[in-house]
């Protein structure tokens, strides 16, 4: 609840009439204000507590969006280990809970992998084979939710989502696309696709509204390519074609956009996923479409500084 | 009431107001004699401001930087199609078969090194006015992103699943032959791809010629299985009809062409070709 997708997500339930109470979880504070939701700060790693808030609040529905995506917040081995940790207390805690009727899960597109003769628009029955560390960490929280559900006889719905970009949304993606100049891959610069926060965050909201009980692919209509997007944003395109990649690497993580493995492997192999599923369970349909998103990603701002009104000392 | 625009050219080139033309005051044959006068330079106009029109949304929809759902980029395909008819002088028929809106497979005979599928769908694309993908791209750089631009989709059956069920209308090219006397085998797991997803599958002939610009593209009608069956016998049957009808519809159109003097022989009736 503490990180943008988390908060965007408990305010819209605060809006929703069949909400009874609303609380949440996280290592940091909200960052938005909420009214009836109660907030416990709680870090990943403390089980007996996240158990404890979890089992005396006994929910019907537990939504679980604690997945840290690597170099978004912190680096790809504490991002894994935080994620594996929020993921183990969590819902095992949830399974301690006897009126819970359905747990939604946070994961992503990357479950699916773009292995060489992986499908290229894959939907919600192509076999799971992730090619990143990414993936796998989330291929292992549906496993985890997964069995947790079938052991308690709960419904679990898994959100596959494409990469989340937002105007406060930490993601190696979009700090890369701002940089100046772009690195792409000029032999395939293959096409890809994304979701806004804020779609995201209503396909969590109507996922736990329906109960869901399977995954759903949740991706913007659309698709766009590295080399497109970089001359939309109007920034120098570096076009790469192979070894040179190891050197843009270093060279974006000292530039302050460091690009994790799923990340490269999306700009070699491109990451797309088939949405109709979603709108025929949910009756959910994203309404930024991929261009739009990367319209938008170009125009927030980046760092306003707002000066301070009276000076001191 | 009735109006009457002056021309530019009456006035020096100046662009006069619109003036309310009076009924009483002009009688018939002073109208017709300005109209005739005015005619040519009207068409003129009209025409230029037609083409203008119309050379700027080709321009757009050309230079369009911009790639759908499974990759296409359409202003790319449309440049290549005007670029292929250079080599190729493509005319389709049946296409009145083909669905307006939801997904078909159709399935093409190819003869070696002639681009079947991709020109298959480029022509078809362009006689429908609707996107049309074919199977077959490598899964490797540059050639299999480049041909994804194309609206190329891997030859994987879950792959032409997905695109049919998303209302995709995707070409896919039977086995390879020497001549166009006859089509190859039929992948039964394409085919079995199009019965999963629950969408018709279409026969269409090709006939090129290596060194000629002549090329043809017949679309036959849906083929059925004779029976229902409930396991996989159905792809396997229906994969054998659509080959039966793609060679039937090679032999509507004239067996094999070489492109030499020898197609003005009936070289086909006495088994040379």
């Amino acid at each position: 609840m503490g990180g943008e997708l988390g908060c965007r997500v408990a305010s819209l339930l605060e809006a929703e009439p069949w909400v009874g109470s609303l609380e949440g979880i996280d290592a940091d504070p909200p960052r938005g204000r909420l009214r009836r939701a109660k907030f416990h700060r709680i870090v990943p790693g403390q089980h007996d507590r996240v158990v404890e808030v979890v089992t005396n609040f006994n929910p019907h529905v537990l939504i679980h969006i604690a997945v840290w995506e690597p170099h978004s917040r912190a680096n790809p081995n504490r991002a894994a280990e935080f994620t594996d940790d929020a993921a183990t207390s969590i819902l095992g805690a949830a399974a301690e809970c006897r009126a819970l009727e359905s747990i939604v899960v946070r994961s992503g597109i990357e479950v699916y992998g773009r292995g060489r003769g992986s499908v290229t628009r894959p939907d919600e029955r192509v076999p799971l084979a992730p090619t990143s560390g990414y993936g796998r960490t989330l291929h292992n929280i549906e496993n985890t939710a997964d069995a947790i559900g079938r052991r308690i006889g709960v419904a679990i719905g898994s959100l596959r989502l494409a990469p989340v970009l937002g105007p406060h949304v930490p993601s190696p993606l979009g700090r890369l696309l701002r940089m100046p100049a772009v690195p792409f891959s000029a032999l395939a610069n293959p096409p890809f696709a994304v979701i806004h926060q804020n779609d995201a965050a209503e396909a969590f909201v109507s996922a736990a509204r329906e109960r869901l009980s399977e995954p759903l692919n949740i991706v913007a209509p659309g698709a766009i390519t590295a080399g497109q997007a970089i001359r939309r944003g109007r920034r120098i395109p570096i076009p790469l074609i192979g070894p040179d990649w190891a050197i843009a690497r270093q060279l974006m993580y000292l530039g302050g956009a460091p690009v994790p493995d799923h990340v490269e492997e999306m700009l070699h192999r491109g990451r797309l996923a088939d949405n109709r599923r979603a709108r025929e369970v949910l009756g959910f349909a994203p309404t930024t479409t991929t261009r739009a998103v990367i319209n938008e990603l170009y125009r927030w701002p980046s760092v306003v500084h707002i000066p301070a009104r009276v000076a001191a000392a | 009431m009735a109006e009457r625009r002056a021309h530019p050219s009456s006035s020096g080139g100046r662009v006069m107001a619109d003036v309310p033309a009076e009924p009483d005051s002009l009688s018939p044959l002073p109208q017709r004699i300005a109209d005739v006068i005015t005619l040519p330079a009207r068409t003129v106009t009209q025409a230029t401001a037609s083409a203008t029109t119309n050379a700027y949304f080709t321009a757009r929809r050309w230079l369009a930087d911009e790639v759908d759902d499974w990759g296409r980029d359409n202003g790319l395909t449309n440049r290549i199609w005007m670029a292929s008819q250079l080599r190729w002088d493509i005319s389709v028929g049946g296409t009145e078969h083909l669905p307006k809106r939801s997904g078909a497979l159709i399935v093409v005979n190819a003869r070696r090194f002639a681009l079947a599928p991709l020109f298959a769908a480029l022509a078809i694309g362009a006689d429908i006015d609707r996107p049309v993908r074919f199977v077959g791209r490598p899964d490797i750089a540059p050639f299999g992103p480049s041909l994804q631009r194309m609206g190329a989709l891997l030859p994987i059956a879950a792959e032409l699943e997905g695109a049919l069920r998303a209302g995709q209308l995707i070409v896919v090219g039977a086995g390879h032959e020497r001549t166009n006397a006859r089509s190859g085998a039929v992948d039964h797991r394409l085919v079995g791809a199009a019965i999963a997803a629950k969408v018709p599958v279409f026969p269409a002939a090709t006939a090129s010629v290596l060194l000629r610009r002549n090329a043809r593209v017949e679309v036959g009608a849906a083929v059925k299985s004779a029976k229902r069956r409930r396991g996989p016998l159905e792809e396997l049957e229906t994969a054998d009809a659509v080959r039966a009808r793609i060679d039937s519809l090679l032999v509507e159109m004239g067996g094999t062409l070489t492109g030499t003097p020898l197609d003005w022989f009936p070289l086909a009736r006495i088994g040379a070709l």
